[in-house]
């Protein structure tokens, strides 16, 4: 599904990522660890699209060349990316964010746009999946949202766009261990043999909650090491600093 | 030297030599100054005099038969309306109210020399001005639904000026929601220049939203005076967007303890359209809010203006004052410029201002864009929450979502 060669990524005269390699089939779950400063974040921005990197190397999604597609084209192709610190957005009704957001990916994608009372009663029913209180769809998006709310929120559109493939950027960031274990079913009970997870984190434990199938330690724009769930749990233990 | 206009009182009909003599003073006094210019203060970031020696070949006055045009009136919501055609009422319908409350009558132009004023476009208007309306709230009255004004402009107005007046009274305890909707079907270059007066009396409350529906070829000028009296509330909603040239100039004298206004505009402005707000808040007793917030977004070539004054006079303690001015600029041929402006004699008061004016941000589009959205969705999307924020205080109804309609419009295009 996603195949990465030799990435480079410069911004602002500063060098990255130096060199990436990365494989991913459907229905695998990938994790990226690494220190702060390795490129982690570089790499979740470089696939969705973010404009400001000069880049070089190869990455193919499903065969095709990503950096000839827009971040929007990327989208409606079923790259999701949730993002470390989502937007505020104010002045943007969040249900109405929603709305635009499914219908321009499903426009794409050749399916009929949903009208507005068949998309609230999907949304809604996707919300309480997520214990996301309905008052928050009508509220402006991200405006004033705790760090574990706008997690949610993102969890809630990738359920929504239902991508093929899922990168979560830090997302256990700010969340509290309850937080932590709705994001985590929410992502489970989304895996499938048809889409692939990239699940970036400095730490061992949302892994506790979503098992990987690989585990890549990143570290000063290359990934130095590959294993299974247990090299994480090993790196949680030892800390970077004896592997890098 | 060659002049752009060619103003002449005898194309008025029906008027008294007394009238006339008056008239032509007033002519007398425009002419000796022209059409404001940047020399003007008031003028500084709008200079009227080669915006219409640009734009127009030469201005002519006539006296305006109203001519059968077909607009369309609003159906969103129900209310009650007075239709102007350029400038003149051709109809009205209060059928939500009880009639013997309102009074409406078309404006009375006799004896109108305001020697005080400074302002060429004033004696101007005195000079030509033949339409407009008179509209008083009988004490204790306050109106079921709101009362739409259609400002109808036919498509014959090719390079002439329409003047006209209007007078508004709320008495005591009296409650109003006006909206004025300005509608063309011309084409062509033409000017407007509007006088209007507001009379608050005590315990009342007027709502003054202002929307224009479609794009001009239309150089708007409006100034709006208004009087306060004791526990009486003035809140504007300004969505001007459209015209190619405008200016609000609005005054609200705040002469009485406990009365309240409020101004909110939203403008989206592109090609070489320029527009501009400019207010004076006169605190001239204690105990008074007012409240500004100018949200200004810029494309293309074009222009915009913000020119706040607040005035509080020395026994105005007690005062809360606030105005805000904010803008994003799309395009570096764009220019905002703004002039806020406090002038305070009393000791006891809060007074505050801000002004801030950028680009985009980026990092929102790209948010919104790697949700599938279109670039040119995202920007769209983000505007409209910008400037929408302005509606905010309007409580929820079909006469809001209207507005917000309208305001979509304006941003997307017509």
């Amino acid at each position: 599904m996603l195949n990465i060669k030799n990435l480079q990524a410069t911004i602002d005269n500063k060098h990255i990522l130096k060199g990436l390699n990365l494989n991913i089939k459907p229905g695998e779950v990938h994790a990226i660890m690494g220190p702060n400063g390795s490129g982690k974040s570089t790499l979740a921005n470089v696939l969705s699209g973010k404009n400001g990197y000069e880049i070089k190397g190869d990455i193919k999604y499903n065969g095709e060349s990503l950096s000839e597609l827009s971040t929007e084209e990327r989208a409606q192709k079923g790259i999701f990316l949730a993002f470390q610190y989502p937007l505020e957005i104010p002045g943007v009704n969040t249900n109405n964010f929603l709305r635009t957001s499914l219908n321009s990916v499903r426009k794409a994608q050749g399916e009929k746009e949903l009208d507005a009372l068949t998309f609230l009663k999907l949304i809604k029913e996707k919300a309480s999946e997520l214990g996301i209180d309905e008052k928050f769809l009508s509220r402006q998006l991200n405006v004033g949202f705790s760090g574990g709310e706008k997690k949610k929120n993102e969890i809630l559109q990738m359920k929504l766009l239902q991508p093929k493939l899922s990168i979560l950027d830090e997302t256990d960031s700010g969340l509290d261990i309850d937080a932590l274990r709705i994001v985590a079913d929410g992502v489970n009970s989304y895996k499938s043999k048809k889409n692939a997870f990239l699940i970036i984190t400095h730490y061992q434990r949302l892994l506790d909650y979503i098992k990987p199938d690989y585990v890549h330690v990143l570290s000063d724009g290359k990934i130095i090491k590959t294993g299974n769930a247990d090299l994480g749990i090993q790196l949680e233990k030892t800390g970077y600093s004896k592997i890098v | 030297m060659k002049e752009n206009y060619d103003f002449k009182i005898d194309k008025i009909k029906d008027l008294s030599q007394e009238e006339i003599n008056l008239r032509k003073k007033n002519l007398e006094l425009f002419y000796q100054a022209g059409f404001p210019n940047k020399k003007d203060e008031d003028w500084k970031f709008s200079d009227l005099n080669s915006i219409i020696s640009n734009n127009f070949n030469k201005i002519v006055n006539d006296d305006f038969l109203p001519t059968k045009t077909e607009f369309k009136n609003i159906e969103e919501f129900e209310h009650n309306y007075i239709s102007l055609l350029n400038g003149k009422l051709i109809s009205k319908d209060f059928s939500y109210e009880e009639k013997n409350k309102i009074l409406i009558d078309n404006y009375n132009h006799k004896n109108e020399l305001s020697l005080d004023s400074k302002n060429p476009l004033y004696f101007l208007n005195n000079a030509l001005a033949t339409g407009g309306y008179s509209l008083e709230i009988l004490k204790n009255y306050k109106l079921k639904k709101p009362l739409v004004i259609y400002n109808n402009f036919s498509n014959s107005l090719k390079e002439k000026i329409v003047n006209y007046k209007n007078s508004i009274i709320l008495n005591e305890n009296s409650e109003l929601n006006l909206i004025n909707y300005i509608n063309n079907s011309s084409k062509e270059n033409f000017m407007v220049n509007t006088i209007e007066k507001i009379k608050i009396k005590k315990d009342s409350s007027l709502k003054n939203i202002l929307v224009n529906n479609s794009k001009c070829n239309c150089y708007f000028y409006k100034y709006l005076n208004s009087d306060l009296e004791k526990n009486s509330t003035f809140e504007n909603y300004l969505l001007p967007s459209g015209f190619k040239f405008n200016k609000l100039d609005i005054e609200i004298n705040l002469n009485e303890e406990n009365s309240n206004s409020s101004i909110f505009s939203a403008l989206n402005l592109s090609n070489n359209e320029h527009q501009e707000i400019k207010t004076r808040i006169n605190h001239n007793t204690p105990n008074c809010n007012s409240y500004q917030k100018v949200k200004n977004v810029l494309n293309d070539q074009s222009k915009g203006v913000y020119q706040g004054k607040i005035f509080v006079k020395n026994i105005a303690q007690k005062t809360d004052a606030y105005q805000l001015s904010k803008a994003i600029i799309l395009n570096d041929a764009a220019e905002f410029d703004a002039k806020p402006e406090l002038e305070i004699y009393a000791d006891d008061v809060k007074c505050s201002h801000g002004s801030t004016s950028g680009s985009i941000d980026l990092d929102s589009i790209h948010y919104l864009k790697s949700r599938g959205i279109s670039e040119k969705e995202a920007f769209q999307m983000l505007i409209n929450g910008f400037l929408s924020e302005t509606l905010e205080k309007l409580s929820e109804g079909k006469l809001k979502n209207f507005l917000i309609e309208k305001l979509k419009r304006q941003i997307n295009g017509y």
